[in-house]
C-alpha cells in the first residue's frame, strides 16, 4: 500500500512540475501584461505584480487599433472558412461516398498541398494578386488562406463522413429523397458537430497566419490582421513589453477559447488524411 | 423510368455523375489558387525576373537561377541550418511530446485538466509564442538571463539575439515549445488505442514498467510515430513566421532556413526568379516527404 502511495505522489509531483514548466511562458505573458513597465525592469523579478493593472486591456485598445486588427482577422477568417467549407463539404462528401475516376489522385494531391510551404506559394500569389489589384485588400488573404484551409477541411470532412453509415442515405432515398436531398437533409444535419469542429479548425489556421498578411497587407494599415499588428508593435516598442503582452493576450484569446471547445476533435484535425 | 431506379445510389452511372459534380467546385478552386500558382512558380524559376509581373512578356528560358543557387554559399548554409533545425527540433518535440503523453495517460484525479494544460501551447499563435519568448530571452531584463545567472550557469548576461549559437538555441526553444503539443496529442490518441489486455498479460508474465514500455507501448505506437515524425519534420522544414519574427534569419544568417532565404530573396531583394528556384527545391523535398508518409500509412488513405 505504501509503495502505491509513493508512486502516486511521484506521479502527481511529475504532472504538476511538467505542467508548471510548460505553461509557465503563458503565465509569464499574463504577469507581464499586468505589470507596470517600470516593475519589469526590477531584479529579481516579481512573479505576480503587486498591483495588477487590470485596466491595461482597455488602455491598449484605446491606444492601438487592436479592435480593428481583430476585426480584420475575423473577417479574413470568416471569409476564408466560408469559401473553404462550401467546396470542402461537397468534395469531402464526394470522396467519401462516390467512386469518382481520379478521385484518389485528387485526394493525394490535396494531401500533398497540405504540406506546401507558404513561402513557396506566396511568390506566385503575389504576382497574380497584383495583376488582379488585390494586394492590400482582405480578399488577397481570404484566397491565400483558402489554400491553407481547403486541404485540411476536405480531408477532415471526408474522414468524418466516412464514419456516418451509408444506411442513413439509403433510408432517406427509399423515402423518396434524391441523392442530393439525402445529403443536404440527412447527412449534413447529422454531421453538424463535425462540420463545426472542421470550420473552427479552419478558423485557427487563418487566424494564425503571418506570412500572407505580412506580404499582402503591410502597406495597407487599415487592413492589418492581428498577428501583423502585433509584430509591428514588437518592432516599434523595444522596451514596452507589457503593452505588447496585453495585446498578445487579446489576440490569443479566441484561439484559446476554440481550443477548449475543440480539444476532443483535435486529433481528427491534426491527422486529417494521414490517419483514421 | 421509375423514380427509385433513377436515383439509385448503387447504379454506377448515377454515382459518377453526382460525384463529379460535387467535386467540381473544389477542383476548380484548387486549380486556380494552388495548381496555377505552382506552375507560375516553376515557370518563374526558369526566368531572370526581378519583379513578378505576370502581365509582362515572359523572359527567355534560363537555368541561371539554379546554377547560381547551387554555387551560392548562402544556399548551402540555409540547407545546413534547415537540416539542423529539423533534426534538433523534431528530436526534442518527440522527447517532450511522448514524455508528456505517457505522463498524463496515467489515471489520476485531475487528468482531464492536466491533458488540457500539457497541450496548451498548441493554442498559442506562432507570432504570440515569439513575443513571449523574445521577452523571456530579452538581453537586459529577460527572465532567462536572470535565471541563468542565478543558477550560476553564466557570469554575465547573454545577448541572445546577437550571438549566432544563442539565437539558434532560442529559435529551437520556441519551435519545440510550439511543436511538442502536436506530438503529445497524437501520442495520447495512439496510447488510447492500445488494448488494456496487452498490459494485463504482460503484468501476469511479470514484465516491469520499463519492459512494458519497450515491448508493448513503443511497438504499438510505431505507425503513429512514423506519421507524426514526418508531419513534425515538415512543419519545422517549412516554418516561416517563428524564425522571421524572432530573428529575421540572423545574426550572420545563423537562423536563415530555406523558407527564410526564399522570402528574403523574393520580398527583400525582389529576385523573384531566384527565390522561386529555392521554392521549387523546397517543393521537391516536401513532395518526397509527404509521399514517404503516405507510403507509411497505406490503408488509411
Amino acid at each position: 500500500m505504501t509503495r502505491k502511495t509513493t508512486r502516486h505522489a511521484l506521479l502527481y509531483a511529475g504532472v504538476v512540475l511538467t505542467c508548471a514548466i510548460l505553461v509557465f511562458p503563458i503565465y509569464w505573458l499574463v504577469v507581464t501584461a499586468l505589470s507596470e513597465p517600470s516593475q519589469l525592469r526590477q531584479l529579481p523579478p516579481s512573479f505576480w505584480p503587486s498591483e495588477p493593472r487590470w485596466g491595461v486591456f482597455g488602455q491598449i485598445m484605446a491606444e492601438k487599433p487592436i479592435l480593428l486588427w481583430l476585426g480584420n482577422s475575423a473577417l479574413a477568417a470568416i471569409g476564408a472558412v466560408s469559401l473553404s467549407m462550401i467546396v470542402s463539404v461537397l468534395a469531402g462528401y464526394s470522396l467519401s461516398r462516390f467512386r469518382v475516376r481520379g478521385g484518389q489522385s485528387l485526394g493525394l494531391f490535396i494531401l500533398t498541398a497540405k504540406m506546401l510551404p507558404a513561402t513557396l506559394l506566396v511568390i506566385p500569389l503575389f504576382g497574380i494578386f497584383r495583376n488582379l489589384e488585390l494586394i492590400g485588400s482582405l480578399w488577397s488573404i481570404i484566397l491565400a488562406h483558402a489554400t491553407l484551409i481547403i486541404p485540411f477541411t476536405t480531408w477532415m470532412l471526408k474522414g468524418y463522413f466516412d464514419t456516418i453509415p451509408r444506411e442513413l442515405e439509403q433510408a432517406a432515398m427509399v423515402d423518396g429523397c434524391s441523392p442530393l436531398g439525402a445529403m443536404v437533409r440527412v447527412i449534413l444535419p447529422v454531421s453538424a458537430p463535425g462540420l463545426a469542429a472542421t470550420a473552427l479548425y479552419g478558423f485557427v489556421l487563418s487566424w494564425s497566419d503571418y506570412a500572407y498578411a505580412r506580404t499582402f497587407l503591410t502597406n495597407a494599415q487599415g487592413n492589418w490582421t492581428a498577428n501583423l499588428g502585433i509584430t509591428t508593435m514588437k518592432g516599434e516598442y523595444i522596451s514596452n513589453w507589457s503593452d505588447i503582452s496585453a495585446a498578445s493576450i487579446l489576440v490569443a484569446l479566441p484561439i484559446l477559447a476554440i481550443y477548449l471547445f475543440l480539444e476532443r476533435y483535435l486529433v481528427g484535425g491534426l491527422t486529417a488524411g494521414a490517419e483514421k | 423510368m421509375p423514380r427509385s431506379a433513377f436515383f439509385d445510389l448503387a447504379r454506377p452511372s448515377r454515382r459518377h455523375w453526382l460525384g463529379y459534380l460535387l467535386l467540381a467546385p473544389a477542383v476548380l478552386l484548387i486549380a486556380l489558387i494552388i495548381v496555377y500558382p505552382l506552375f507560375v512558380s516553376v515557370d518563374l524559376s526558369f526566368q531572370n525576373v526581378n519583379i513578378a509581373r505576370l502581365d509582362q512578356p515572359r523572359r527567355p528560358f534560363t537555368t541561371a537561377n539554379y546554377e547560381r543557387l547551387f554555387a551560392s554559399e548562402d544556399f548551402w548554409n540555409a540547407c545546413w541550418v534547415t537540416f539542423k533545425l529539423v533534426t534538433i527540433v523534431s528530436f526534442f518535440c518527440f522527447l517532450l511530446g511522448l514524455g508528456t503523453a505517457l505522463l498524463v495517460n496515467n489515471r489520476f484525479k485531475g487528468q482531464a485538466l492536466a491533458r488540457l494544460l500539457v497541450a496548451l501551447p498548441w493554442a498559442i499563435p506562432e507570432v504570440i509564442a515569439v513575443v513571449i519568448f523574445a521577452w523571456l530571452f530579452d538581453s537586459s531584463f529577460g527572465l532567462m538571463n536572470w535565471l541563468f545567472i542565478r543558477l550560476g550557469l553564466v557570469d554575465q548576461t547573454i545577448n541572445w539575439f546577437s550571438s549566432p549559437d544563442a539565437a539558434f538555441a532560442v529559435v529551437c526553444t520556441v519551435m519545440v515549445w510550439k511543436g511538442y503539443p502536436f506530438v503529445s496529442i497524437m501520442m495520447l490518441a495512439g496510447l488510447q488505442s492500445i488494448p488494456e489486455d496487452f498490459y494485463n498479460a504482460a503484468k501476469v508474465d511479470g514484465a516491469r514498467a520499463w519492459q512494458r514500455l519497450i515491448h508493448i507501448t513503443i511497438p504499438s505506437l510505431m505507425p503513429v510515430i512514423g506519421v507524426t515524425l514526418v508531419l513534425v519534420m515538415l512543419w519545422v522544414f517549412r516554418d516561416f513566421s517563428i524564425i522571421y519574427v524572432l530573428t529575421g534569419g540572423g545574426p550572420l544568417k545563423a537562423t536563415q532556413s530555406l523558407s527564410i532565404m526564399t522570402y528574403e530573396q523574393a520580398f527583400g531583394f525582389f529576385k523573384m526568379g531566384y527565390a522561386s528556384a529555392i521554392g521549387v527545391i523546397t517543393l521537391i523535398v516536401c513532395v518526397i516527404a509527404s509521399r514517404l508518409m503516405i507510403a507509411r500509412a497505406p490503408d488509411n488513405i
